[in-house]
């Protein structure tokens, strides 16, 4: 049975249409292996249970504490 | 001149220098002179500027003479080829900017060059730090000092190999998911990626916005800190810059490692490591709590979505190319130019529960580091990869232990930890809290001192 969040040729295809770039034929294969290795974290999440929403990466400076440098 | 100026240290050279024993102008025409000999098997350099670096180093001298006591006077480095130089080509290691000449120098190269190195020319880059040199390209890929057969690592390939088989002393690199440490890693040198924020990237090629760090490399810790005492600080051309203020790197050099927690996350960084890395890395463990560390197991098991690191990349890549594909696609390199078309394929949602998951992996990780004082890991999970490998266009793009620290932006160094049954380098990973680069160097340099890694030579 063919793995839901695989990546498809045709997918791949359709991906390309919508978008409206040409990717030559003979690179579909590795631009199909780039995304579907880019994609697989994304497709395996559940949306409405990751913890975290905000995507904003942010450092806040505080003290530091005796004794650890 | 001898092996021992072309290695010698950051350190061992302003001694030098002060003592009078050999001066700048020496130094640079026999690395100029060296660079002639070696690198038309290496090809680390895209542009030498001879002429520069002898100016260079005679106003070096005449600081010296002054009684001028900035450790980086006389210093011979080379700028990876993002870095924008004014009056000196930049090509990004591309086609499309093959002759481009800015009229301004980055941040970084410009708080370079008033500390007083000597600019000895331009490093090859990946083309726009994304994609290697297939045979047929403007510009020739870098070869590794270790084994000519086998890339050097990259994006900044050029920087690894030249630091590697002795032509620089130091050198920028820039890390987006790993440019500068991969490069560490398979050419046997050190390389940190600082905190996000902390080096600017202002007048630096840009790979992916939210992903993009600049760092220095060279061949042992306490050079690292030296360069990057020079190049870390605000800066208001660069909208990630951080305010934060800067520490000193050098003075904690000497407290070693005793005291310190080291956290190993035993989860997604050990998937796929090769036997003998995984042997030297838990050895430099050892090492480590010789040295008075401890040393404990932690996880990050939202690591498990560390690959969206790549969806990020590519969409924002795409972003920054975009104009140029549809208008000078002819220009991109084979197979670089379909990997940054694929960028176009991912959806605004996709592309936004990405950063979720880096949030969560951010989140996660500084949860762990409440625990520990640092995370240590292998840089890679195997050595440098052979040409035939990496110019097959199916090569996928691997799994990376270096991206989790690209994606959480904290600082991380790569260093040496042992050399492979076929002769090539092995090293690890030491990842810190958030402008806690001084603690990341520290421990570094502790095993530096305790091993020998760092001072094996290539045979070039």
């Amino acid at each position: 049975m063919a793995d839901p969040h695989e990546l498809t040729m045709d997918e791949l295809r359709e991906r390309i249409r919508a978008a409206g770039v040409t990717i030559p034929e003979n690179r579909l294969a590795m631009v199909r292996k780039l995304l579907g290795d880019a994609l697989a974290p994304v497709r395996a999440l559940d949306s409405r249970t990751i913890r975290t929403v905000e995507p904003a990466v942010k450092f806040v400076a505080e003290p530091k504490e005796a004794g650890r440098e | 001149m001898s092996d021992e100026i072309f290695y010698a240290t950051i350190r061992e050279l302003g001694a030098r220098y002060r003592k009078r024993e050999i001066s700048p102008v020496e130094v640079t025409r026999a690395l100029l002179a060296r660079i002639e000999k070696l690198d038309p098997l290496l090809h680390a350099f895209v542009t030498l500027t001879a002429d520069r670096a002898l100016e260079d180093a005679r106003t070096a001298e005449a600081a010296l003479r002054r009684g001028d006591e900035n450790p980086l006077l006389g210093i011979p480095i080379a700028h990876k080829d993002i870095y924008l130089t004014r009056g000196i080509r930049t090509t990004g290691g591309s086609a499309l900017f093959a002759e481009w000449v800015p009229d301004s120098d980055s941040t970084v190269v410009r708080r370079w060059q008033e500390a007083g190195t000597v600019l000895l020319g331009k490093l090859i880059t990946h083309e726009f730090a994304f994609g290697l040199q297939f045979p047929g390209h403007k510009f020739p890929a870098a070869r590794n000092p270790w084994n000519l057969d086998h890339i050097p690592g990259g994006s900044s390939s050029g920087s690894g190999a030249a630091l590697a088989a002795g032509l620089v002393a130091g050198a920028t690199g820039s890390d987006t998911g790993g440019s500068i440490r991969g490069p560490a890693a398979f050419c046997g040198i050190a390389g940190i990626k600082p905190t996000y924020g902390r080096s600017s990237r202002a007048g630096v090629m840009t790979l992916s916005w939210t992903l993009d760090h600049t760092g220095p490399m060279a061949r042992t810790v306490e050079d690292c800190a030296f360069l990057l005492q020079a190049m870390a600080g605000h800066d208001p051309a660069d909208p990630a810059s951080s305010t934060v203020p800067v520490d000193d790197y050098l003075t904690p050099l000497r407290r070693g490692a005793s005291g310190l927690t080291i956290g190993v996350p035993r989860n997604y960084f050990f998937e796929g490591v090769d036997a003998e890395i995984q042997r030297a890395f838990e050895e430099a463990m050892d090492t480590l709590r010789k040295l008075g560390a401890e040393v404990r197991d932690v996880r990050i098991p939202s690591l498990r979505g560390a690959m969206s690191f790549l969806l990020i990349l590519m969409a924002e890549a795409y972003a920054y190319h975009e104009r140029d594909l549809r208008e000078r696609p002819e220009l991109y390199g084979d197979v670089l130019r379909e990997r940054l078309l694929a960028g176009a394929l991912v959806s605004a949602s996709e592309y936004t529960q990405a950063q979720r998951i880096r949030a969560e992996i951010c989140a996660e990780t500084a949860e762990v580091l409440r625990d520990v004082d640092l995370l240590a890991t292998p840089t890679t999970p195997k050595p440098a990869t052979p040409f035939t490998l990496a110019h097959d266009p199916e090569f996928a793009f691997p799994k990376s232990n270096m991206a989790p620290f690209n994606l959480t932006g904290l600082p991380t160094l790569a260093l040496p930890c042992g050399v492979s049954s076929t002769g090539l380098p092995l090293s690890m990973q030491l990842s810190g809290r958030p402008f806690e680069e001084a603690t990341v160097l520290r421990v570094g340099h502790a095993y530096e001192k305790a091993t020998a890694w760092h001072t094996r030579r290539p045979p070039v």
